[in-house]
This record gives structure tokens, sequence and C-alpha cells, in this order.
């Protein structure tokens, strides 16, 4: 695979991910569209997860696309309400000179607009598309497909236009919960980068686990991304508020190539530091993140819901909590499955082997009380005085012990024991009965006692 | 019986020879007159008897002792049969009893008929099918807390060839393919009304119970995809579909193409069908024995017609509610002429002229359904009767044209009629019942909203029609005592009898109905007329009443409930609902009736809410179903209402 293309997909993540100033550098590098206006940036990709992930649960759905476009209706109606009155005001103070920040405001706010409307856009007519829709994890990965959105000129400022770029956003955003492991894999299918061709960074542990790389300058508050942090410098004086501030520090290395970065774990001895014999390089600041924490680092976050996975990336735990407990359909080879179909698909395949039947579950969805529970309920009839609510005579009895169990039929008045001769006539039976009711008495207290 | 005391040969047979003689015997009171006899025919009645079914769960560890050659037994209408029973039965007399004396009960099972045995469940389920190495037959329909469990237990039961589930509401697709992967000898299988399966359990019952040759899957929610799987079934014969809602044309295009041996098909009220998809089925299964399309087509088109006339043997057709042009009638006349039993009842278009271009073809015909078919008069009937010399069911409810005439000719040609319905066919007379009082082999007459019946039509009917098991008289208003005098000297054998509104009958009546020793169920809803003494005389007369309904007799007083606790022990079902009951009586009825397994109770003017409790708990172990107020929901006992529900009883809140 060209690695071009790989590139183009890193960087097309969402810049919030990077969190040292040199990769952020790197991205705003081929992002020259996206410089403008880092509030779109991060405002996008919410609607547009909501979007893609509903058009990965379910097939096409024509009933989402017609409400995908009605809401592209209303807000490109909604942009032409903004631009006409930025006209009308424009007319209106013409002749006088327009702050410059309300111009790049105004600018910034549509162009913010007119980018979401392309990725929607987009988007809903990528649902149609087969390969956006069944295998989103690897196609965004891997397919060349993609690359065509992609700037062929992976160093190129003019290269990605904005819509690729976000396309590109877009899918990654879909995947997040593989990126990590991808990030990961994807240097295991090798780069062909000789040494010496690339720059060998290697950050210390503790700025590997340091939780915030940014820090404010006056009061020293950490934050973890350096939007962040320009967002909170604003409260420290009105010089921090100009868009020029508020923009992205844009270094002016996009004309000349940069030598690519490269990284190495500090763990000696690792495969991924520079010193091994087969040093692979990490790629991005991220892996060495993660790979640090999975491979040097204590386990230290616990699946709350099976108390058994343990994770030291806490996106993992995620990942793994998002599944955790799904794979209940169970087969009796002790196979287990996420879905019914697959687990009916294994037994119809495999001679002998049935789905096993989770021992909880039944009582609670078919109300099947358990041998316990049937026990409980002949003893309670065994128990129940009849006649006499006032009193109640404890009788023991269990399921295995037939007296108690047939307490009940005592009541009755036919001992299921004693059933060798003729049974008595029934009016004998009936007589007894009728006496007892008349009488009020608890005949039958006696007739039970008798066995 | 002939006499046998004159010959003294007789017990000098040989035993094989005495099992021949009470083979032959095939009325359940031939058989007990043979066993009272003498203990040598005590003796073979219990080696030979292969079949029991009993009421009563006390005499089944005495009975499974003396009957070692059982094959099937039913507990279907025995009360409280539970996991204890099961686990006793089986110490006490079964494989795990010392006792040598007896055989293993267990051994040579067959069949077991366990149909709303509600009290049991899987631990119970699974003894008896681990201890039972030959069943083949299992029924556990309408036990409705089954569910996977009982379906894992089941699944022991390794050489099951016959397995109906009907109505096991909790069975998933987990529960069936437990039975299928257990069970791979099934040949037939009734899954109506389980509701929870869906296409994966019938795919991979598909694939495992390969020689399946009866599937029923009666109102399930299951999709063509289904009838992919089952169209791979090589040996499948019967197939139930009816009210399945989500199966279309698509679907019934599989089973044309699958299905070899396909005989019958059910399709009614499968409301996505339509006659093209039915035209798939026939095409592919040019020997279809039976097609019922009740109530799924709007019209009977003719280009299925002609693919149904390719069917030379069908046997039996019924497309009830469908709009049927005239000219049907001739093109299966012409064609089918194997045809049994049709039906076409509630059908638009159903004429004179129609019917009797049918008969003239289909001579054979045995079972016509002709319900609501307005506009039919006695031409037709003379038509069928002239020609179906055979006929032995007919029904004729709602035909409100048909007269004595059309009766006169069913009376002389239709000598086998066993089964008529005149419900609400006010043109029977009494002489239109004296001419159809000439079918002899009559056992079941309809007769209800017939007000133009008196005495004495219901007096030929009775002096001829000895062999009437079933009449009904609802609102016959013309009928009264007298009836009844010559209906219970004549029709000994009447097992089901409605009297409800006949608002002449009186205690006189009864007396007279008390006279009916064989009466199983009678319904006589508000009768106003009759008081506790008659009720006394039938419930000390009807010893076999396992059914009453007494909806609305409000003279009843307490002297005839206690008759009724004291006499009628067979009861099993009984309707109390706006009666003049007191707690006592009532008490008595519900602790003394050890066979009631349902009960209706609403509506009891002077009953407590005292009296209920007490009457729920003198029954709380053997009743099965309820019916009471709903405003008794939070009067009664929370401890009553748990036992109740534990022992597996619905109770239904009115």
């Amino acid at each position: 695979m060209d690695h071009k293309d790989r590139f183009a997909n890193f960087s097309a993540q969402n810049p919030q991910k990077w969190e040292d100033p040199s990769v952020l550098d790197y991205s705003s590098r081929i992002e020259p569209p996206l410089q403008g206006n880092p509030g779109a940036q991060i405002k996008f990709p919410d609607p547009l997860n909501e979007l893609l992930q509903a058009s990965k649960l379910q097939d096409w759905d024509p009933a989402a696309m017609l409400n995908n476009l009605s809401f592209l209706e209303q807000k490109i109606h909604h942009l032409r309400g903004l631009v006409h009155s930025i006209v009308g005001r424009r007319d209106r103070v013409s002749g006088q000179a327009q702050p410059y920040g309300l111009v790049a405001q105004q600018q910034q706010l549509v162009t913010a607009d007119l980018t979401s409307i392309i990725v929607q856009l987009i988007s809903t007519a990528g649902g149609l598309l087969p390969y956006v829709k069944h295998t989103p994890s690897t196609q965004s990965a891997t397919s060349p497909s993609l690359g065509q959105f992609q700037p062929q000129n992976g160093g190129g400022g003019s290269g990605g236009s904005g819509v690729s770029e976000l396309q590109n956003s877009v899918d990654v955003s879909t995947n997040e919960e593989h990126e990590s492991k991808d990030e990961e894999d994807g240097e295991e299918l090798g780069e062909n980068l000789f040494p010496g061709t690339y720059e060998i960074l290697q950050l210390e542990k503790e700025e590997i686990l340091a939780p915030h790389t940014h820090f404010c300058t006056i009061c020293g508050k950490g934050f973890k991304r350096d939007a962040n942090l320009r967002m909170h410098m604003r409260g420290h004086g009105d010089e921090y508020k100009t868009p020029a501030a508020l923009a992205k520090p844009n270094k002016e290395s996009s004309s000349e190539p940069a030598l690519i970065k490269r990284y190495s774990c500090p763990f000696t001895g690792c495969k991924r530091n520079k010193d091994h014999k087969k040093f692979q390089p990490l790629k991005t600041i991220l892996c060495v993140k993660n790979h640090y924490k999975r491979t040097h680092c204590d386990k230290r976050y616990t699946c709350s819901r099976c108390n058994t996975k343990k994770f030291s990336v806490i996106a993992d735990l995620k990942t793994h909590e998002k599944h955790c407990g799904k794979d209940k359909w169970l087969c009796s080879c002790g196979t287990t499955f996420s879905r019914k179909d697959k687990l009916f698909g294994h037994i119809a395949l495999f001679q002998g082997h049935t789905p096993a039947i989770p021992l909880d579950d039944t009582k609670g969805s078919t109300g099947i009380c358990d041998p316990g529970d049937s026990s409980e309920a002949v003893n309670k009839v065994g128990n129940m005085d009849m006649f006499n609510f006032s009193s109640s005579v404890d009788v023991k009895g269990s399921i295995d012990d037939p007296a108690g169990c047939f307490s009940p039929l005592n009541f009755e008045t036919c001992n299921f024991g004693g059933f060798h001769e003729i049974p008595r006539q029934p009016f004998d039976d009936s007589e007894s009965s009728l006496a007892f009711l008349l009488s009020g008495s608890c005949s039958y207290t006696d007739k039970s006692g008798e066995d | 019986m002939p006499p046998f005391q004159s010959n003294t040969n007789i017990l000098s047979l040989t035993e094989d020879l005495l099992v021949r003689i009470y083979e032959i015997l095939v009325s359940e009171s031939d058989r007990k007159s043979f066993r009272l006899a003498c203990r040598e025919f005590l003796r073979i009645d219990s080696l030979t008897r292969k079949h029991l079914r009993i009421l009563r769960i006390e005499f089944l560890p005495v009975l499974l002792h003396k009957y070692p050659r059982l094959q099937s037994l039913d507990l279907s209408a025995c009360p409280r049969i539970e996991d204890g029973v099961v686990s006793l039965l089986l110490s006490q007399v079964g494989p795990a009893s010392n006792s040598l004396r007896f055989g293993n009960w267990t051994r040579g099972l067959k069949s077991l008929v366990l149909s709303r045995a509600t009290g049991l469940r899987f631990s119970g389920l699974e003894m008896l099918a681990r201890a039972c190495p030959c069943l083949e037959s299992v029924d556990v329909s309408y036990c409705c807390g089954f569910g996977d469990r009982e379906a894992a237990a089941l699944s022991f039961a390794v050489g099951l060839r016959e397995l109906n589930m009907d109505k096991c509401l909790g069975l998933t697709d987990v529960g069936l393919a437990k039975i299928a992967v257990g069970c791979l000898k099934l040949e037939k299988l009734s899954l109506k009304w389980c509701m929870e399966i869906t296409d994966l359990g019938v795919d991979l019952l598909c694939k495992k119970c390969v020689d399946l040759k009866y599937l029923d899957v009666s109102y399930l929610k299951v999709t063509n995809e289904s009838l992919h799987s089952i169209a791979s079934l090589l040996k499948l014969e019967v197939l139930g579909l009816m009210a399945c809602p989500l199966i279309d044309d698509v679907g019934l295009q599989f089973i044309e193409r699958g299905c070899p041996l396909l005989k019958a098909i059910d399709v009614s009220r499968c409301q996505g069908l339509s006659s093209s998809g039915l035209m798939f089925v026939v095409r592919g299964h040019g020997n279809l024995l039976e097609l019922n399309a009740g109530y799924c087509l709007s019209e009977l088109s003719t280009a299925l017609l002609h693919q149904i006339k390719n069917l030379k043997h069908l046997e039996v057709v019924r497309i009830d509610g469908a709009r049927i042009p005239e000219s049907s009638f001739q093109v299966i006349s012409a064609n089918c002429k194997s045809l049994v039993e049709i039906g076409v009842s509630k059908c638009v278009g159903v004429t004179n002229m129609g019917l009797m271009r049918l008969v003239s073809g289909c001579i054979n015909l045995r079972v016509l359904n002709l319900t609501c078919c307005h506009s039919i008069t006695d031409a037709a009937v003379s038509a069928i009767a002239n020609s179906c010399r055979n006929l032995v069911c007919l029904k004729l409810e709602s035909c409100n044209m048909i007269t004595e005439k059309g009766l006169c000719q069913l009376g002389s040609f239709c000598l086998l009629l066993e089964e008529i319905d005149l419900t609400d066919c006010c043109g029977v007379n009494d002489k239109g019942l004296e001419y159809l009082s000439r079918c002899s082999e009559l056992s079941c007459l309809k007769l209800g909203l017939c007000t133009n019946v008196s005495d004495k039509g219901l007096s030929y009917i009775s002096s001829n029609c000895k062999k009437i098991h079933e009449l009904d008289l609802y609102r016959c208003t013309g009928i009264g005592d007298d009836g009844l005098d010559a209906l219970s000297s004549g029709c000994k054998e009447l097992k089901k009898l409605n009297l409800s509104y006949c608002n002449e009958v009186s205690d006189r009546g009864l007396g007279y109905i008390g006279r009916l020793e064989e009466l199983c169920d009678l319904e006589m809803r508000a009768l106003n007329k009759i008081t506790g003494v008659g009720l006394e005389s039938v419930a000390a007369g009807c010893k076999r009443l396992a059914d009453l309904d007494l909806k609305h007799c409000e003279k009843v007083d307490d002297l005839g409930f206690w008759a009724l606790a004291y006499y009628s022990r067979n009861l099993r079902q009984i309707n109390l609902s706006y009666c003049a009951i007191s707690d006592m009586a009532l008490c008595l009825v519900m602790g003394n009736l050890t066979r009631l397994q349902e009960a209706k109770l609403v509506h009891l003017c002077n009953v407590t809410v005292e009296g209920f409790e007490l009457a729920l708990r003198a029954c709380c172990v053997r009743i099965k179903k309820v019916k009471l107020l709903a405003t008794l929901r939070f009067m009664l006992s929370a401890e009553i209402l748990e036992t109740l529900h534990a022992r597996g009883c619905i109770i239904r809140w009115d």
C-alpha cells in the first residue's frame, strides 16, 4: 500500500487527538482549508457521526434519507438567510470600513456551515455506496477507493480539498473504537522506510504518561489540547481574543518538505525502541502513548461488567465494554456468540451441539420457577392452614420428602401412599367434609395427621 | 354381552384367546363389564390394557401397578400433576422401586399426554423423559408456562416421533433447537401459538429433523424465510400455516418447488396471501389431498380454479369467506371427482344453481359446510340429498330458507347423516324434525334459535335417533319439560346438552335430565324456573357430569349447590356467575369437588370477600383457571393469589 494514502488518512483524524504541538503543525500543513475555522472543525463530526452511525446500523433507509435531505434543505435555507442578512448589512454600512474581526467571523460562519452541508450531502449519498455501508472499518484504513478522496500529494499544501479531508475524518470518526489498534497494526504491515530517511524522536516515560501537554503560561493550568488552551487564554485578556491568537499557530514550514518523523519507545529492549536490532518505529505520538501503556504499564482499568478483563488504555476498555456481556448466545460446547443467528449457524453445522439455556435468563423471561421455587410453593400450600387464618402450622417438607410434598393432597383427604385398597366411598368422603364445614372444625388436620 | 354363565368352558380358553376376545370389545363400558365378570377376566384386562386415561392422581400408583403393559398414559384430565408426583411415581412404582412384583411401568410407555399439566415443570418432565426409553409421543399442549427448560427436558426423549407443544408460550428458538438436536427422529411437531419462535428456530429444525412429516407453525410470526427452510423437508406431508400474518406469495413459491410429498396444506387466515400464492402451491403439488384456504382469499379467481381442477386426488377443500363465481362449481364438479369435504361457509355467491352443479359431479361428498350461505333453499338441500347419499355432516347454520321440505329429502336419502347444524334456521319445525328423525345414525343435532321447534318435534328425534350424543337447544323457547321427558327416555347416550334460555324448563324437566347417566356437559343458562330441587336431581342423576354452566340461574338456592357438592364428584368446569350461592355453599362446592379445574365466579351477590378467600383456599391445590371480578384483586389476600400463581392457576379478572 502506498504510504501516502495512509498518511493522508492519519492526517484526516480529528486534530483533537493530537496533543503534541509538532504533530499539530504537521497536520495543519495538509489541512489548509480548515485552518481558518477551528470552530467548524470541532462542530461537524457530531451530527455526522450520528448520520453515519445510522447508516451503519441499518441498511439504506429511504425514510432516513428523506429526513437527511429535508434537514439539508433547512440548513441551506438558513444559510441563505444568513448570507442575505450579511449582504444587507454590508449595503447599509457601505462606505464605512467594517471591522476586520466581524468580516472574518462572518466568513468563518458561512464557510463552516457550507462545509458541514457538503459533508452531510456526501455522507447522505455515501449511505448509498456499498463500500461505505458494509465495510467501513477496513475501507477507511486501507481501501484505495477512499484514496480517491484523499489528496494525491500528501505533502501538498493545496492538495486536500476540504471535502475530501472531511470525508476522511468522518470515516475515521466512525471507527474510533478500532483506530488505536489500527494504527499500531498498520505499523506491523511494514513501512518501507529506510533507516535515516526519517527522524527518530523518543519521548520520555513522564512525557508519555503526562495527562496534559499544554500548559498556560500565566496560570499554569494544564490542557490536553492546544485548542482548549487557546480557548482558555481568552480569559486572560483581550489580546488573546483576536482571531489571530485564536487561530492555530501557523508554522511557515508548509513550503519546504519536512523530514518524516517516527517515534521510539523509551523502554529499553522493546522492539519499538530504537536500540533494538529489529527496530520498528512508531508512527505517531498517539501510537507511542498507546503502545507504552499497553505494553509497559499496569492494566489499571477493569471492566465493570465482567470484572475480569483489564486494560491500560481507557479507550480499549470502552471498546470492550461495548461488547462485554453481549456474547450471551452460548453453545453446549462452550463457544459464545454475540448474535443468535451465528449460534444457530454453528449448531446447524456441528452434530450434537445445542444452545445452552442461561440459568437466570429463563426465570426472568418466561416466569418459570426453578425447583427451589416450586418446592417453596408446595410447602407454602402445605403450610397454609386452610380454615384458620390466624394460626399457622409449620409443616416442614421438601421435594425429596414425599410426605411433605404431598401435604396438599392430605388436605384432600386422600392418602397417596395408602391407596392399596379400594378407595373410600364418595359418600363417606363428602359426608365428612360436609360435617367439617358445618361444624367449622378443621377435621382435615386430623386426617393429614393420620399418616 | 352374551350370557357366559351357561358355558362353563369359557374359562378353559387359553389366555391368548381370552385376550383376543377382550380386544374385540371396543366400548369402554363393555370392557368394564368384562373385567368385572371374574378374577380371571380381570387379570386378562390388566395384562392387555395398553391405554390409560385417569381422572384422579390418587389412583395412579395402584393403576400403574395393575397395568404393566401400559403403552399410553393420558394425564390431561387429571389435576395436580407436579414434579413431586412424578418423582414419587418413579420411585414408588417406577424404575427406582425395589418391588419386583410389579413391572416397571415406564419401560413400555410410548405415549404420554400431559396437555394442560400446568403444575409440571422441567425437572418432572426430565425425570419422565429419562425414565421412559421407548417414549415416542408426547403432548404438552396448552402448558402455557412451558419454555426452553421444559423443551430441553423433553429433548432427553431421543426416540420421540411426535410432539405437540401448542401454546407453550415460553418456548423460544433455543428450546426448539434443543428438541431439534435431541430428537432427530421427530416426524410430527406442532408449534401453534409458540409466539417466540422465529425463522432461525424453524430453519434449524428443518436442517436437523429431516424426517418431519407433519409440521404446524400456525399463528407464528415466521416469514418467507421459514417457508424456504420448510421447503427443504423431503418427507413433509402436512403443513399447517394458519394465520401466519407475515408470509406471502413469495414464500409459497418456495413450497411449490419443495416438499415433494406434500399432501395437505392449511393457509387459512393468512392475510398476506393471494390467489397467485395458492396457485404456486397447487401447481407444484398435483397430488395434494387437502387444501384449506379459508378466509385468506377475497375471491376464487378463475386462474386459481384452473389450477385446482388439476388436483385429481383432492379430497378436502375449504375456501370459506371467499367470493365464488357460480361457474366455479361446475369446474370443481367436473374435475375434482374425489372430493369428500367442501367448506364454503360465509362465501358470497353460493347459490342453489351452483350447489346443484357441484353435487352433480361430487357424489362422494361426506362433509359439506354451508354455514351462512343465506341464499340457498330447499332446492339445494334436495339436490344434495339426492346426489350425496354418503353425506355424514351437513352444516346449514343461518340458512333461513330451509324448511321441512329440505329436511324431508335429507331424511329420505342421507341415511348415514351423523351431524347436522340447523342453528338459526327458523324454517325448521316439528314436521321437519319428524322427517329428519329418519336419519337414525344422527349423533349431533344443533337446533339453537329454532323457535318453531316444540316438545313434539323433540319427541320424534328422541324416539328415533337413539345415537344422539350432542343436542343443542339454545334458545329453543318452544321446548318444555315434556320434551325433556321424551329426550331422557329416548336418547340415553346423550353426552352434551345445551338448554340455555329454554325458559319453559322447570325442576320437573331437570328431573328427567337426571335420568341421562352419560351426560357430561350441561349448559343451562338463565333457566329462571329452576330451583335447588332441579339442580339436585341433575347432580344426583348425572354422575358423569364434568362441565356445568349455571350462569344466571338465579333461583337455584343453596340446597341445590350442596347437592352439587355432594354428588357431582366428576365435575371439572363450572360456571356459577350471577347465581345466588352463599359463602358456605361456594366453599363447599369448591372444596368438595376434587376434580374441579375451572370455575367462573363473577357477580355472586351473596358471596363475601371472605367467602371467596375460603373457597379459593379450599381449591387452590388443583384449580387451573378461575374467573373473578376485578375488584376482588385487591381484596383477596396476597398469600392466596401467590399460591394460585405458583400452582400455575390462571386468574381471569373480569
